[in-house]
């Protein structure tokens, strides 16, 4: 153990334009469990406009937001884009959520409307369906070798993703829909950025995947991080059990079974050009017209 | 202005056209059915019969909803929106009856179709004529796209629209949508009442042919200094620009203007010029309408119940009532009116009290907060949640309520409903002490156990979704604390 207390620094994006299902939580969830051990932490806000150093950043945060805030997220990230992903590149720690997970990708074709172009440093494509992917959700995630667990959360989503060669996917679906309905995915890995569409928010009721991302956040800033002191996570556990219950309720297993028939055919892929805009796709649930 | 229809009128069913008789056989049978329903219902305890009867009545006759509307010469308004129906409902309905109008309505806030088509089959006889000279719905907001044709309003109102609900109604753009469809659908001779604070709900269907009336709140020494977390629409509608307030009164509701394509609030028809609150005795206001300005007692504490009575008042106007725009009529009716069962409703539970909150989402979570740390000493907390078709699933938005400043104030918290564990949990990273915090799913046991850690002649303030507040409600009905909400 280093005598210097040590320090977490965290970039919450968006705090204002991407905040849509409580997703604060999850920087909540960070704060406590590094106070609740003795480490410090600090908390820079980003919202449009303000370019952060992302250089001093281990850990940044990018959450979800609807269609239009997202759209404007999109513009102002490309002002942000060349430093964050030299972060993304040098290893700091990226949580990204629902839409903050579909722009790190490639891009979002949203039903109406232009396509939205992401930062590209995930390897992923987002087309928007024709139904919304909601409920409960349940994860098997294998994060490095022997340390499987269960990622327990909310999709609430219309876009389908789709994995390209470059990522991993963040686990297998046990029950709900994941990152498409289809292939039996949920979210995308690459180095140390995890991405998911799992509200909930997910780290409170996951605190392995929240220790997780501070103890990569840690060993991105020092050498020879000693593991995380435990902490008493009764409460965490219940949430988490009560959360991995209701997604494996009848209905949360009938949706990822039948992603699983849908999976007979031949596996689902990357579309290799973007779709004709032209294209009628109507979404009933995300229509609102820009007029 | 059209003048709401005379009793006689109504009554004698004129300008209705007859129904071929198959068709009104089939509505007689639905609503004796329905009326058979409530009666078993209520004679069985199983819940005042607020949506059952709907339930039975339109199994029967899909289209009861429908003849029912038309066969009525009633005044008959609508009122959607995230939060305050049920509150605005109450007063429109008091200020009706204070000009001699009998109401028909959902009163007990049950505003999905069943609980709708229940209230029509309660109003109606078996032939599916009502005595009521005003019909008066509080609808659902995923709803109102199967209630407005149906019973075609011809006054519509949208009290605001806050985050609620997202995993049922998708994303919040497209419940306007929906919304805003609704509106474009309504004749040039209705009103739709909207609220001018809201920059989405000013916004919808700038189109449309019904007449428009808009109310809000301008006086400047009811504003906060900026928005709080949990508002929704600070970004132009428009152009997307974040918008500038000159005032935030609530939430995301206030006096805004956008810096980029300088659309703006939209002028006021009914105005609240003027608040003067106490936490425990409500507000005292000044209104200021197209029939002149006058002085009104709010008798519901916050700043929510201000917007509340201004829409109430709104849609009086847009009825023509009367009595209430004379200032005493107004005043006298809204002065009578109690909090609707579960809004702070305080109970004596033996020697301790209880103040029942119902909350639903973070604006509605964090008003009601509020109010409750404007009293003194510190409180004893009941905080309930459970996943049901009306509660939905999803309790992310727990996260957006700033419990941060609740539970400093905290003298006792139990939690209990079928998502207790996600309650206790929200509480723990607000501060709380998981320790020394009960979790009791049974909601019977969990009252029994707060109220047991309230001292005598202390309070117990319940915070809770919609499912637990009505089953902690009727709990304490069985002891004779409260009398039962379908009576209220």
């Amino acid at each position: 153990m280093t005598a210097a207390p040590m320090t977490v620094r965290i970039c919450y994006l968006y705090p204002r334009l991407l905040s849509v299902a409580g997703d604060r939580g999850n920087l909540f969830a960070l704060m406590q469990r590094c106070a609740w051990r003795g480490i410090r932490y600090s908390v820079t806000e980003a919202d449009a406009g303000v370019v952060p150093d992302f250089a001093e950043a281990d850990l940044i945060l990018l959450h979800g937001g609807q269609d239009r805030e997202m759209t404007a997220a999109a513009q102002d990230l490309a002002a942000k884009s060349g430093p964050l992903r030299e972060a993304i590149e040098s290893d700091a720690v990226v949580l990204a959520v629902c839409a903050g997970y579909q722009l790190l990708g490639r891009y979002y074709a949203p039903p109406e409307g232009p396509p939205i172009h992401g930062l590209g440093v995930l390897d992923v494509v987002t087309e928007g369906g024709p139904k919304r992917f909601i409920g409960h959700v349940a994860v098997h995630c294998d994060l490095s070798p022997g340390r499987q667990h269960q990622l327990a959360g909310f999709e609430n989503h219309s876009g389908r993703t789709y994995l390209g060669g470059n990522v991993r996917p963040l686990g297998r679906v046990l029950a709900g829909s994941g990152n498409n309905g289809e292939d039996g995915t949920e979210g995308a890995r690459y180095r140390e950025v995890y991405a998911t569409y799992l509200h909930g928010p997910v780290l409170p009721k996951n605190p392995w995947l929240a220790d997780h991302l501070l103890s990569r956040a840690l060993a991105h800033r020092y050498q020879d991080v000693s593991p995380l002191a435990p902490l008493t996570d009764r409460a965490e556990v219940q949430a988490h059990g009560a959360a991995l219950r209701l997604a494996r309720r009848p209905a949360g297993r009938w949706r990822a079974a039948a992603a699983a028939v849908s999976r007979i055919g031949p596996p689902a892929r990357m579309p290799a050009t973007r779709p004709d805009r032209g294209a009628s796709t109507t979404d009933k649930a995300t229509g609102w017209t820009s007029r | 202005m059209r003048v709401v229809a005379s009793p006689t009128a109504a009554a004698s069913g004129e300008g209705s056209a007859p129904l071929p008789p198959s068709a009104q056989a089939r509505l007689a049978l639905a609503l004796a059915a329905g009326k058979a329903a409530e009666t078993a219902s209520r004679f069985l305890r199983a819940g005042g019969g607020t949506s059952f009867p709907g339930t039975v009545a339109r199994w029967i006759d899909p289209h009861i909803l429908r003849k029912v509307a038309a066969a009525s010469d009633a005044g008959k308004v609508v009122v959607t929106g995230s939060n305050g129906k049920t509150t605005t409902c109450r007063m429109l309905a008091a200020l009706a009856q204070a000009s001699g109008l009998a109401v028909t309505q959902n009163r007990s806030g049950s505003n999905l179709l069943q609980g709708v088509i229940s209230a029509a089959v309660r109003g109606a006889d078996l032939r599916g004529r009502m005595d009521a000279q005003l019909l008066l719905l509080e609808v659902d907001e995923a709803t109102v796209r199967q209630v407005n044709p149906a019973v075609r309003p011809d006054t519509f109102l949208v009290t605001n629209i806050f985050r609620d609900q997202l995993d049922r109604f998708g994303e919040l753009y497209s419940m306007a949508k929906g919304i805003e469809d609704v509106i474009e659908a309504l004749p040039a001779s209705a009103t739709v009442v909207l609220n001018g604070d809201d920059p989405l709900v000013a916004s919808l269907a700038p189109a449309a042919r019904a007449r428009r009336l808009y109310f809000g709140v301008q006086a400047d020494s009811a504003g906060l200094p900026e928005p709080e977390h949990a508002a929704d629409t600070i970004r132009c509608v428009r152009c997307q620009h974040p918008l500038s307030y000159r005032a935030v009164y609530l939430s995301h509701l206030g006096d805004y203007w956008c810096p980029e394509c300088h659309s703006a609030r939209p002028a006021l028809d009914v105005a609240v010029t003027e608040v003067r609150s106490s936490p425990e005795a409500g507000s005292t206001i000044t209104v200021q309408t197209p029939q002149g300005a006058f002085p009104l007692d709010v008798p519901l504490a916050g700043l929510h119940n201000v917007y509340n009575a201004a829409a109430a008042l709104s849609c009086a106007i847009a009825l023509a009532l009367p009595r209430p725009l004379e200032p005493a009529g107004a005043r006298a009716a809204l002065a009578r009116l109690r909090p609707a069962f579960g809004r702070l409703e305080e109970i004596q539970a033996g020697d301790r009290r209880v103040v029942l909150a119902f909350v639903k989402n973070p604006t509605s979570y964090n008003a009601t907060m509020r109010e409750v740390l404007q009293r003194p000493g510190r409180k004893h907390v009941l905080a309930a949640h459970s996943n049901t078709v009306v509660d939905g699933e999803d309790f992310a938005w727990l996260w957006d309520v700033d419990l941060e400043q609740l539970v400093p104030q905290l003298a006792s918290l139990t939690v209990s409903g079928t998502r207790a564990e996600e309650v206790m949990l929200r509480f723990k990273y607000a501060g709380a002490e998981p320790g020394s915090t009960l979790v009791i799913h049974d909601r019977a046991a969990a009252l029994r156990a707060a109220l047991t850690r309230t001292p005598p002649g202390e309070s117990l303030y319940i915070f809770a979704g919609y499912t637990p507040m009505r089953e902690l409600r009727s709990i304490m009905q069985r002891h004779a604390w409260v009398p039962p909400f379908w009576e209220e």
